[in-house]
């Protein structure tokens, strides 16, 4: 009896669990106990996800995360539709084996337009890592590992369901909301305030 | 019209319930996809709309106050689809905030909504004329 309801317990909060599981701690920002977790599905050429990187996560990260109410996770989750989204998303998992992935990030974010448009990914990566660090990107870039790291969150992602990107899994125990659109930070912010409640 | 009034009137229920289990953040997330209405604006109707469907939704399936009803799903989906339309038109690629977050805007969802448009114009005709009729007599 203990067995079946423990299963049925399983069951009914697979979705939270599967949600927040398998999270490469190089992509993390803040503290890993914070209360509630944010996972950020993005794609690096996808300009929507640009704006939310430029404005909003600076604030997500000054009001919640510096002060340990969340911990954020980044997850790939590159579109089919952008030509260069899934090279740019090799060079950053496999920055974050170096603990690099946030310069990585910010700089594919900061040049999104320049190479989306001629495809010279791997120069903005190159232009935030030394030789020795260029190397050992390069090389892991097509890797098996980085690329089932991006296989898995792009099943995670599906599973959520991701619809557009950037969407923001906002969870708190057992609570997960998939937030998607604008994503208006005082909106957002009042979101996180009501679950920190 | 029995057919009609229950199956809008359940959609309307299940749209507002989708919305009020979880928080009005969410739902205004996608008002504001819209880009349309100031921020207290978005916070109101992501507080009131979903009771208001819930309401509707009610009376056309207990057949109460028709075609007051009738009429307020009609002008609720007509508002619904130009602003559907317009973003369609716009390439926004946002959610529609009908059933939830992950509804994003498609030829789909336009062709559902169309079509619930549809339903809900006959309805209100509908019921006019049986009253008009019910008058006559």
């Amino acid at each position: 009896m203990n067995m079946r309801l423990g299963a049925l317990a399983l069951l009914l909060l697979w979705p939270a669990l599967a949600a927040v599981s398998d999270i490469d701690p190089n992509k993390t920002a803040g503290n890993p106990s914070a209360p509630v977790t944010v996972q950020i599905f993005s794609d690096f050429e996808c300009p929507a996800c640009k704006v939310f990187h430029d404005r909003s996560l600076p604030q997500l990260q000054r009001d919640f995360v510096a002060t340990g109410k969340v911990y954020l996770v980044y997850r790939e989750f590159p579109l089919p539709i952008h030509a260069h989204s899934r090279e740019a998303a090799n060079y950053a998992v496999a920055a974050a084996r170096l603990s690099l992935y946030q310069p990585v990030a910010d700089a594919l974010f900061r040049d999104q337009f320049a190479w989306s448009v001629n495809g010279k990914v791997w120069d903005t990566v190159a232009s935030v890592l030394t030789l020795s660090q260029q190397k050992k990107v390069k090389a892991a870039a097509d890797g098996p590992s980085v690329l089932g790291e991006i296989l898995r969150e792009v099943n995670l992602g599906h599973a959520v369901p991701v619809t557009s990107t950037p969407t923001l899994v906002v969870s708190r125990g057992s609570k997960t909301y998939p937030v998607s659109g604008t994503l208006n930070y005082a909106i957002l912010k009042s979101l996180i305030d009501d679950l920190l409640k | 019209m029995l057919v009609l009034r229950i199956a809008l009137g359940a959609v309307f229920v299940y749209a507002a319930w989708t919305k009020l289990r979880t928080p009005w953040e969410l739902f205004a997330m996608s008002i504001d996809s819209y880009q349309l209405l100031p921020l207290k604006a978005v916070e109101l109707v992501a507080r009131t709309l979903p009771w208001f469907e819930l309401a509707v939704g009610l009376l056309l399936i207990a057949g109460f106050w028709l075609r007051s009803a009738a009429a307020a799903t009609a002008l609720l989906l007509a508002v619904f689809f130009g602003l559907m339309v317009r973003a369609y038109a716009k390439g926004m690629e946002i959610p529609c905030g009908c059933f939830g977050p992950n509804d994003i805007i498609s030829w789909k969802t336009l062709l559902r909504d169309g079509s619930m448009l549809a339903a809900a114009l006959a309805l209100t005709a509908l019921s006019f004329l049986r009253r008009r009729n019910a008058t006559a007599r």
